[in-house]
């Protein structure tokens, strides 16, 4: 008797478990998803269906949002802007820092472990601390209101993160490649050009990445630096819904699904990058 | 490699020059001119004035600066102790291998990648007192429902900071790598020995990832310190100022053209920063805060 009751509540136990895990883990799939589904939803639906019914679908298919978006926030623009932002800082940010990181990962002199450290320690840094300075910049250096502060701004937030994935996968790079190529001839340049720098595609794609989504992302500077259409990126298109035309939520809806299309596509190609660069780190800590 | 010593220095310069020029002139040196400004009377243009500390003084006696660092602080405790055991529970149930597990890390890490002004807007219609769905949930549920919660000084902060708690993503991946580096054969020697699975959680999981969970609740207590964007775009630090941080305080003293305090304000955060990364390395017991967290 004691022994069924023992092994019922051990099942019990068990279900009870089940129900626990598997509550949780849907429970943040919900979080993760649903914001987003709801998002996409109410972007067909007009503002008045989303006002008297916020859980109802359309009640027909229409891409009147996403036209008026387009037209009256100059959409295309914006999207264009925020592809020359991003596209420019990744490969600034990728140049730099395979550079650097073939000297750190290659080459052997005084100060070159230190170097390492304190670059990828800028992490450590709270960015938006230097609001003042930069703006400061960026005005004294006649960049207020073009692309190209955001350019360089960008790639340069990015360096601490990508050097440190960047000299990490250089530095597994079998050092027999290059000595075998010095014994032919191979220059200092070639080794990197012709070497290092197409062995490190990968780990390049991984900080290329970061520093893309970043980019695409990056809403305070953008808000800091410019103030135009012409220099606006599409991030800060968004906010100007609410304070152009108020109540206009489902077309600022529309807007921010085609704000989320780039990141998202991204993720869905290379996730796998994504998360083996997210984890370089953990597994060696 | 058979070359002489030094041979190659003039090129290792020349590769490392794009990167000391990008690295000081977006790191180095808006550090020493922040930490000068901040001790100068500056409108941004025109003339600066040293004016002796003055500017710490105006923020430390400035009762919505306060406000600004408490709520940064609860900021800090809430990513750091909430976030990051939900993050865990997560990576200790997926590291067990559910079906599936795969593509629901994939799905938990989405929101990361997607912008803080898309997801700050949607969560501010979600919050929305006539057509949000959190009104509609709890209307549903019979509960009260006319809350206006981002307009409401008493839960304007709490709410934001639940929104940005349930984003574990990025700290559940980097905990279940953690986990799933730890051999097998020390839970096949529990399992022999009698453990439950939760037994095995306790005694050997956990312990054995101690140095990674310091890392992330530090890092994420880092984030809280530095918190701006979100709340921002949510409530401009307001009702009432009951949501700022130090950060939106420091953009507000830019608005203003008070740009000496704004410095001051941007050098209290990075000293505060760098205060909570320190002191919680400490009692968490790990060596080595740069290196780690900068990874």
């Amino acid at each position: 008797m004691s022994e069924q009751r023992a092994r019922q509540g051990v099942s019990l136990k068990a279900a009870a478990l089940w129900f626990i895990k598997w509550f949780t883990l849907l429970f943040f799939l919900a979080i993760a998803i649903l914001p987003f589904i709801w998002l996409v939803v109410n972007s067909f639906r007009t503002n008045l269906e989303l006002e008297t019914a916020p859980f109802g679908f359309p009640t027909k298919l229409s891409f009147e949002n996403y036209r008026n978006a387009a037209v009256t926030a100059d959409l295309a623009r914006l999207l264009l802007n925020s592809v020359i932002v991003a596209a420019g800082s990744v490969v600034l940010n990728l140049v730099i820092s395979s550079m650097a990181g073939f000297i750190l990962s290659r080459e052997k002199f005084r100060g070159r472990d230190a170097i390492f450290t304190i670059v990828t320690a800028g992490v450590l840094i709270p960015i938006i601390s230097f609001m003042v300075p930069y703006f400061w910049m960026v005005t004294k250096l006649g960049l207020y209101d073009r692309l190209i502060s955001l350019v360089f701004t960008y790639a340069a937030i990015n360096i601490p993160v990508s050097v440190s994935l960047i000299t990490t996968f250089m530095r597994a790079i079998p050092k027999e490649l290059e000595e075998a190529a010095t014994i032919d001839g191979c220059g200092f340049n070639q080794r990197f050009i012709k070497i290092i720098f197409p062995l490190s595609r990968s780990g390049l794609a991984t900080a290329g990445t970061f520093c893309f989504i970043y980019a695409w992302n990056e809403f305070v500077m953008a808000m800091l630096f410019t103030s135009s259409v012409k220099s606006r990126t599409i991030q800060l298109g968004i906010r100007f819904f609410t304070s152009q035309f108020i109540t206009d939520n489902t077309g600022m809806f529309a807007a921010i699904v085609l704000s989320i299309i780039p990141s998202v596509l991204v993720y869905a190609v290379l996730h796998d990058k994504i998360i083996s660069g997210l984890t370089a780190g953990a597994v060696k800590g | 490699m058979t070359k002489k010593k030094g041979a190659n220095l003039p090129w290792i310069i020349a590769y490392m020059l794009p990167l000391a020029i990008f690295f000081f002139a977006f790191f180095i040196f808006p550090l020493a001119f922040n930490v000068y400004t901040s001790m100068m009377r500056w409108k941004g243009g025109g003339e600066m004035t040293w004016n002796n500390f003055a500017n710490y003084g105006k923020l430390l006696q400035d009762g919505t600066f306060l406000l600004s660092m408490k709520n940064n602080v609860i900021w800090a405790l809430s990513q750091g102790f909430i976030q990051i055991p939900l993050a865990t529970i997560v990576a200790l149930i997926l590291a067990r291998n559910p079906r599936g597990w795969k593509l629901m890390r994939t799905i938990y890490f989405l929101p990361n990648v997607i912008s803080t002004v898309a997801i700050a807007k949607v969560w501010t219609a979600l919050y929305n007192p006539q057509f949000g769905v959190i009104n509609g949930i709890l209307k549903a549920l019979g509960l009260d429902a006319g809350r206006n919660w981002l307009g409401d000084m008493s839960t304007a902060l709490p709410a934001i900071i639940l929104m940005t708690v349930i984003y574990i993503g990025y700290f559940m991946i980097i905990i279940l790598a953690s986990i799933m580096n730890i051999p097998k054969e020390l839970y096949e020697a529990a399992e022999i020995d009698g453990a439950t699975k939760i037994q095995q959680e306790f005694r050997i999981t956990i312990p054995m990832i101690r140095g990674t969970l310091a890392t992330a609740i530090t890092l994420a207590m880092a984030y809280g310190m530095r918190h701006f964007e979100t709340t921002y775009l949510m409530t401009g630090g307001g009702p009432a100022y009951s949501t700022s941080t130090m950060g939106i305080a420091l953009y507000l003293k830019m608005d203003a053209l008070r740009y000496g305090e704004a410095s001051a304000a941007g050098i209290i955060l990075i000293l505060l920063g760098t205060l909570v990364i320190v002191a919680i390395r400490r009692a968490l017991g790990k060596s080595d805060p740069m290196t780690e967290a900068a990874q």
